[in-house]
């Protein structure tokens, strides 16, 4: 039973004989009336030892009994809706599903993703149809079968890319991997996050908060510490999946403010939010949206960031016995001016050698027409079904991606 | 370095193991100390400057009494010093916008520069508490602390730094004297006083406060419902970011072997304005009482010095809120809502006809109205919510019917808890099921932001 609070006992000059007490037992006397508090919530070791066991229970078990109960069936060319990239619990549980189902992953930016272009659009769509059918000297997928899953995310980089891969991605492991590198990230001191000066960038959870230093990156050392400990703790990554899949990306009191009527819980129905419909309005050239030709100012690759991580990411894979192939570009070289296109090349010869010295088979496809862009880095759906077919051609494409590929579909038949 | 915040997970997971070790050593001091400092460094390094300082003189102040007598001297040189380091930092601002409006209003064309200071976080409190020290050793209540560390120690003590409870030298240095016993009931009970403040903070203050700030940030784009609910949210929300905040301390110092005094008792229980008074933010209001009231002369000379006495201190209290007339607005509110009850409340009639919840609803009321001085940008704005919860007309409050029902349940058990229903909470499964409750709210439902206690700006 509780205990009951002592009353204040006050402060006496006397003993209980009538004796005068000194001064310092006085003192001493004070502290033993200090009122417990103003509430009964007070725990005896025991109880607390029972509430640990059930929250340990609780957060445990209610990640993987939500599994049961929310409805995650991808269907053929899923990609993460947009909605839910900052989801990376359900990232994870994507993965998962990938892995279990596909022989190849296609992972990168939103150029994987493929911001512009409907979901049936993607280079992973292509590379699936172009492996239906005969290219050139590459034959036929066996089973005409899809090979290649899209987990690409909207939005990502590099730097936060290999964060999500370590984290998030474990489960990528003795896979085939189509590893995208968008030289875009390199194409200034801001894009590659080497600028000072604080500014808001694409998926902060996930880059690394103390080690290596992000000069860009002030978040405070409260938010740092919650990342980091929301990466290793599975039930918290699932709160934010909760907030991020039925709370707008808010936190439940600011979801009420904005629906101050309506039942959170109502709000959890259990269904993830489908892909967002294409606008037809972003099938349009960069020429056709009249975007002049920049002057981009290129980094370094061995000073910077971005390329830094790309290298890890590629090393992490490949530790963990993926076959990773690593595709650079296509860059829409018609948008640089002439100064900024001779450093461009000289990166890009740069990138190579290193792919080279490490023995990373790669490709480094030709720019496409201009027509197949919508702007410095995103190609269209000609573009996408263009750099398909060149992939399918690609010698060291077929002998590191395409020839497991085939051996492993060869083997019992599983996926959509 | 706040309570709620991964940062204090941090430190005390350093501090805490540390001070289990040396506790029962001479080093055990000097890491409460270091610990205490480095705590209070975190919000800026220069607080260091002002927190020594000040228990310097005062420590200064009472060994030369005890050495050299010329009591009284010393006495006023440590008060003076405490007043004027308040004064500086705290109103300096405040009492150069007024005399530069009084200027202005006589026509002198010179505007006195506004020195820009920061109010140093917790001054009021640690300033309040070494005053206390002083002046309790002039009057014999306790005997002088020789160890300067020690000292140092106990205005500095990290669990109460920012916003106490300010506490007394005859209930807090004789603490620091002996060894503090960690029993594993003093680790249990600070875990549990520890959460319940952590949920009132985060899962409710924190939560309230995104209706009051809308509210209060712009009350003439708001109707009457809209803003009663925001005047009656922010109510419950100063209540519960304040005593969440003592619940948090004082569970962080039990678990260190320390009792800090209790500093709410609930208040929104009162049934009378004294009451409320002696259940809110008790640690200063007890202090006002020993230090202000008393000394001026209490109740002891006749009806008429009782009331000047009991005003003077309500107001002295409202200003010791904020360097604002908003503040003395709430102080000479409350001074003259207890003057006009007082005599009411001793009545016959009122004691014995009057149901209790009547009583109750009429302190809560009372003071409901009067946190709108508190809360308010300026006294303009405090008039512009006034007016308009008396002559707009109705419009949706869209205030979310989640945070009525959380301040409902909150209520309800507070009702139980002076009830005879206090049984129900004392049964274990209860307990036990309301903890768990408790944090599976935080871990899934709670405000993502950070927001820093109310008291922490006075």
């Amino acid at each position: 039973m509780q205990k009951k609070d002592i009353p204040d006992a006050g402060y006496s000059m006397f003993d209980a004989r009538g004796n005068r007490k000194s001064r310092s037992e006085n003192q001493e006397l004070r502290t033993e009336g200090v009122p417990f508090s103003s509430n009964y919530v007070r725990l005896p070791g025991r109880e607390w030892v029972i509430v640990g066991i059930v929250l340990l229970a609780i957060f445990c078990l209610a990640p993987a009994l939500w599994e049961r109960f929310e409805k995650f069936e991808p269907e053929l060319n899923y990609r993460l809706p947009y909605e839910l990239g900052e989801d990376y619990w359900l990232y994870n549980r994507y993965c998962r599903w990938t892995c279990s189902v596909y022989e190849t992953l296609v992972i990168g930016d939103s150029v994987v993703w493929g911001h512009y272009v409907p979901k049936d659009n993607t280079l992973s769509h292509y590379l699936n149809e172009t492996g239906r059918r005969p290219v050139g000297s590459s034959p036929a997928l066996p089973g005409g079968r899809n090979q290649f899953a899209n987990l690409g995310v909207d939005g990502i980089h590099p730097v936060a890319l290999a964060g999500l891969l370590k984290y998030y991605g474990r489960q990528i492991s003795e896979k085939n991997v189509v590893l995208h590198f968008n030289p875009l990230w390199m194409s200034s001191k801001k894009h590659d996050l080497q600028t000072t000066k604080e500014f808001h960038f694409n998926h902060p959870r996930l880059v690394p908060q103390f080690t290596p230093n992000i000069p860009c990156y002030k978040d405070s050392y409260s938010r740092r510490i919650a990342a980091v400990v929301e990466r290793n703790v599975a039930f918290l990554g699932w709160t934010s999946h909760l907030r991020i899949a039925y709370f707008e990306n808010m936190d439940v009191p600011t979801w009420t403010l904005e629906h101050p009527y309506q039942n959170p819980l109502g709000a959890v129905t259990f269904e993830l939010p489908a892909s967002r419909n294409d606008d037809p309005q972003e099938h349009v050239s960069w020429e056709d949206r009249g975007i002049s030709k920049q002057d981009f100012q290129w980094v370094e690759p061995y000073t910077s960031l971005q390329w830094s991580f790309f290298r890890q990411t590629i090393k992490l894979l490949k530790a963990r016995k993926n076959t990773v192939f690593v595709l650079v570009g296509p860059f829409n070289e018609h948008m640089l001016k002439e100064k900024s296109h001779s450093a461009y090349r000289k990166m890009k010869s740069e990138i190579e050698a290193w792919l080279q010295q490490n023995n990373v088979p790669y490709y480094m496809p030709p720019v496409l027409p201009e027509r197949f862009y919508r702007d410095a880095s995103h190609p269209l759906s000609e573009g996408y079904d263009m750099l398909a077919k060149q992939l399918f051609e690609n010698q060291s494409f077929k002998s590191s991606i395409l020839s497991s590929a085939s051996s492993a579909a060869a083997g019992p038949q599983r996926g959509p | 370095m706040l309570f709620h915040t991964w940062p204090f997970v941090l430190f005390f997971l350093i501090v805490y193991p540390t001070y289990l070790v040396l506790k029962g050593t001479r080093f055990g001091l000097c890491w409460l100390l270091a610990a205490s400092y480095f705590f209070y460094a975190c919000f800026s390094p220069l607080y260091l400057i002002l927190i020594f300082y000040s228990t310097f003189v005062d420590y200064t102040a009472v060994t030369i009494m005890d050495k050299w007598g010329r009591r009284k001297l010393w006495l006023l040189i440590s008060i003076v010093n405490n007043v004027a380091l308040l004064g500086f930092f705290k109103y300096s601002g405040f009492v150069t916008e007024n005399l530069n409006v009084l200027l202005s209003s006589l026509g002198i064309p010179y505007a006195i520069p506004t020195p820009g200071i920061l109010l140093p976080v917790g001054i009021s409190f640690y300033v309040f508490q070494s005053m206390s020290y002083t002046i309790d050793y002039y009057r014999g209540n306790i005997e002088r602390e020789k160890s300067l560390i020690r000292y140092a120690a106990f205005v500095s003590l990290f669990p109460r730094l920012m916003a106490g409870p300010i506490e007394r030298a005859k209930n807090l240095l004789p603490q620091l004297h002996k060894t503090p016993t960690v029993s594993v009931q003093n680790i249990t009970d600070g875990l549990s006083l520890f959460v319940v403040g952590f949920f009132k903070k985060v899962a409710l203050a924190d939560y309230m406060a995104l209706y009051v700030n809308k509210v209060y940030a712009a009350p003439e784009q708001f109707q009457s419902p809209a803003l009663i609910l925001g005047t009656f949210l922010f109510c419950w929300q100063i209540y519960f970011d304040f005593s969440g905040y003592t619940d948090m301390a004082r569970g962080v110092a039990r678990m260190m072997g320390f009792r800090l005094m209790l500093n709410f008792n609930n208040p929104y229980l009162a049934s009378s304005l004294g009451d409320f008074w002696s259940r809110w933010h008790i640690s200063l209001s007890s202090w006002f009482k020993d230090y202000v009231y008393i000394p001026l002369g209490g109740n002891r000379k006749g009806t008429f010095n009782t009331y000047k006495n009991m005003f003077l201190t309500m107001v002295i209290s409202g200003l010791w809120h904020g360097a604002a007339w908003t503040f003395v607005i709430w102080g000479v509110a409350h001074a003259l809502g207890r003057c006009l009850t007082r005599e009411l409340e001793r009545t016959s009639f009122y004691k014995e006809r009057v149901p209790k919840l009547v009583k109750q609803l009429f302190v809560f009321t009372f003071v409901t109205f009067t946190w709108i001085f508190f809360r308010a940008e300026s006294i303009t704005d405090a008039w512009v919510i006034i007016a308009r919860i008396f002559t707009s007309g109705f419009a949706n409050p869209y205030c979310p019917l989640l945070m009525l029902a959380l301040i409902f349940a909150v209520w309800l058990y507070q009702f139980a808890y002076e009830s005879r229903l206090q049984w129900v909470l004392a049964l274990r499964p209860v307990r036990v099921a309301i903890v768990v409750l408790m944090v599976l709210y935080l871990a899934i439902f709670a405000p993502s932001s950070e927001q820093a206690f109310i008291y922490l700006q006075f």
